[in-house]
């Protein structure tokens, strides 16, 4: 039972940082109704822009937080700019594909700057506390904290600001929103900035946590993310929460009961049954209403 | 009938040859050691392969050998153009340079032409400073998370 | 020819398999990130027939076409009614699932001394056939050619059939064909069987070219890559997938100076195309132009 629970409590830490990579996803692809396939790769620049200024300035864990969010926005902003807005709106899939090929290059673009296989990361804080039979980690515990307060903050910002309203119109019709004054172009840039930022947020965190980046980071967050995504339901915030934190204690439960190989396979297998069971996932009524028509993404 | 004759004999040829080279192949496997390191330069490396036969366990000398490289992760797209090897200094070793296109994991395979066809594959991790077993293999169920 | 040219054409012939896989459910609308999956299958499947069990290289290729056909059709059912991204993913999961199974997967049986079989996460080494059948690198790039030819010719059979009409019909617009006495469910359930099978002979030929195959091959890098060839090549005609392959593979090994830029600059080519063609190179005005272009043009 103290097995079970700690696995649980493991499991909400890990999937703290599963929850906030598919915030930032989600609130991409409810915006622009269009998957980008470079999200996880372009905080992964950022966070190699982090590491960098770790081995070269010696920047300390805030600093090469700040370094690791502001690249993770630019290489988002570059993204967006190529793979989805010179994209006519019945481009879905084109996006997704140009989205693709830019992850290629920015991968490519990393292990340029830094070929090794492994870089250190500064860790965050790697101090330990026993709670009653539990032991906790405080890197884990800032992570679940930010996954709240960000998913709390972005929550309150699409419903408590004119900015938000704006974001909900675009998401709702962009034809309308556009007709009645709202910069969808303004709006979508910003949304994308923000969802990078939230995205850079994560990567930080769990790259502290690991005390280490590799190549392939890119592609695990693009996955993690993707998979508390459609768990929850698409498009849905409280969604990406809870879909994150499942995806998270599904994995932990399994590792210790069936093995690490068995855990990822545990993580697909509840994410296909998620799908086939009840596609617009935990949170989502219906599936996303444009994706019932094959042609749109 | 001068011509005939020797298209029959090359018919003969091409047919004994067939013959003896099936016959060859079914009862030899060669068997690979492989050991790299890092050449001077960037990306490049030194490796030295030891071919055996896999029953007997004696030195496979005399073979045309050459090593190319495929990126596991991505069938077709990372390959390195095949280089030739030359004999080393004990039988059955053979030397050659590799230029890899990045660092990570690479699947060597090694090609062996002449008296003997074959093809063995042994998959290393080339690192700028070493070469070693690839990752998920050393640390079986403890490799990071990405 | 060069080896090594002989090589890089086998490869873009192999490829070409999964991505013509891809493109068939594109047409029909669907959009799959899992076709390395039946590639996976057939690869493995072959192989063993062949290393394992001793059979010729025919029926080894049949075998895993059937497999790989049989595992499509398995998943096309569940996943009948899920659209767009939620298909995507659908099938992402079951190709990942399979990828994990693969590095649990253990068969081997002793020959000469060696251990030969799935060996999981290891890979399954020495499926020897064109070696043991002496079969050259030549004799099996025709192979290769000859069997991706006929499945061209198929394809163009197809796109002048009903059947091609019924596909192209489905993925415009579901509802309106199913009004139109389209039976959709078992013609999607088909074009995933068949799709299964273009991927799980290609599986099983590259088995067979490089004599190795490994569950890492299988991620989604290859599924992803084998959608995005149809859309860089161009959804107009079954030689869009193909043109594709021969712009990645190809071109990526004619600029080989470039060396650690290639996929800078390969990246943002692809990028500013898609711009420009977002239907690709050969997309249906493309090959309708040509088409006009080809013909003698009918005098009054």
């Amino acid at each position: 039972m103290i097995d079970f629970l700690q696995n649980t409590i493991d499991g909400v830490m890990t999937g703290a940082s599963y929850a906030l990579l598919a915030l930032g996803f989600t609130l991409i692809f409810g915006v622009m109704r269009r998957l980008n396939l470079s999200y996880g790769p372009s905080i992964m620049v950022g966070a190699y822009l982090g590491t960098l200024a770790h081995l070269h300035l010696a920047a300390g864990p805030l600093g090469v937080a700040a370094v690791t969010v502001a690249g993770a926005v630019l290489a988002g902003l570059y993204v967006e700019r190529l793979c989805f807005a010179p994209m006519a709106a019945g481009a879905g899939i084109a996006a997704m594909v140009s989205s693709f090929a830019i992850w290629m290059q920015l991968e490519q673009a990393a292990i340029l700057v830094l070929p090794r296989h492994t870089y250190p990361f500064p860790p965050l804080a790697s101090a330990t506390a026993w709670l009653g039979p539990f032991l906790l980690r405080l890197d884990q515990l800032i992570m679940l904290a930010s996954a709240l307060v960000l998913a709390l903050g972005v929550q309150a910002l699409l419903y408590g600001t004119r900015f938000g309203l704006a974001l909900r119109a675009i998401i709702g019709n962009p034809t309308a929103a556009h007709l009645v004054g709202i910069d969808v172009r303004r709006a979508t840039v910003l949304a994308f900035a923000l969802a990078s930022a939230v995205g850079g947020v994560a990567g930080f965190l769990v790259l502290a946590s690991d005390a280490q980046v590799t190549p392939m980071f890119g592609m695990w967050a693009t996955m993690k993310g993707l998979i508390a995504m459609m768990i929850g339901g698409l498009g849905s915030i409280p969604g990406a929460l809870v879909g994150g934190l499942l995806l998270g204690v599904v994995e932990a439960q399994s590792q210790w009961y069936l093995g690490p190989q068995l855990r990822d396979l545990a993580a697909y297998v509840l994410l296909f049954a998620c799908l086939v069971w009840r596609p617009g996932g935990l949170f989502g009524a219906a599936p996303v209403r444009d994706l019932a028509r094959g042609r749109s993404l | 009938m001068i011509h005939a004759t020797r298209e029959l004999a090359v018919v003969a040829a091409v047919a004994a040859l067939l013959a003896s080279g099936e016959a060859v192949a079914q009862q030899i496997r060669a068997k690979a050691e492989v050991t790299c390191r890092p050449a001077p330069d960037v990306l490049e490396y030194d490796c030295t392969v030891t071919l055996t036969n896999a029953r007997t366990r004696a030195p496979l000398p005399g073979v045309e050998l050459t090593i190319g490289a495929d990126m596991p992760s991505m069938p077709g797209a990372h390959s390195v153009a095949p280089v030739k090897t030359a004999p080393g200094a004990a039988p059955g070793t053979y030397q050659g340079r590799l230029a890899l296109e990045m660092h990570g994991d690479w699947a060597l395979s090694l090609n062996l032409a002449g008296p003997l066809r074959d093809r063995v594959v042994k998959v290393l991790r080339f690192e700028p400073d070493s070469v070693g077993e690839p990752a998920a293999r050393t640390a079986p169920g403890r490799r990071p998370r990405h | 020819m060069d080896d090594y040219l002989v090589g890089v054409l086998s490869n873009i012939g192999v490829v070409s398999f999964v991505a013509l896989s891809a493109y068939l459910l594109l047409l029909t609308g669907a959009i799959s990130f899992g076709q390395q999956a039946f590639f996976a299958i057939g690869a493995y499947a072959a192989g063993v027939a062949t290393a394992l069990w001793g059979w010729p290289l025919a029926a080894a290729l049949a075998l895993g076409a059937a497999v790989s056909a049989a595992a499509a059709a398995a998943v096309g059912l569940p996943t009948l009614r899920l659209h767009g991204l939620y298909f995507a993913v659908a099938t992402l999961a079951f190709a990942e699932m399979v990828r994990l199974l693969f590095e649990l997967a253990r068969y081997q049986v002793e020959i000469d001394g060696e251990l030969v079989g799935p060996n999981g996460a290891d890979g399954f080494r020495g499926i020897r056939y064109i070696f043991e059948h002496d079969l050259g690198p030549l004799q099996f790039l025709a192979l290769i050619y000859g069997l991706l030819a006929a499945v061209l010719i198929g394809f163009m059979l197809m796109e002048r059939s009903r059947l091609g009409v019924a596909l192209r019909m489905v993925g415009e617009d579901e509802v309106l064909a199913s009004l139109n006495g389209i039976a959709v469910a078992r013609l999607k359930i088909l074009a995933a069987g068949l799709a299964g099978a273009l991927a799980g002979l290609g599986g099983g030929l590259y088995a067979h070219l490089t004599t190795y195959v490994e569950p890492r091959m299988f991620d989604v890098m290859l599924g992803v890559h084998s959608l995005a060839y149809g859309l860089i090549g161009g959804l107009g005609t079954a030689f869009g997938p193909l043109v594709g392959v021969l712009i990645d593979i190809g071109l990526l090994e004619s600029i080989r100076p470039l060396a650690g830029y290639r996929m800078i600059v390969f990246g943002g080519l692809v990028a500013l195309l898609l711009i420009a063609r977002p239907r690709g190179l050969l997309d249906e005005a493309a090959v309708h132009w040509l088409q006009r272009a080809w013909r003698p043009r009918r005098r009054p």
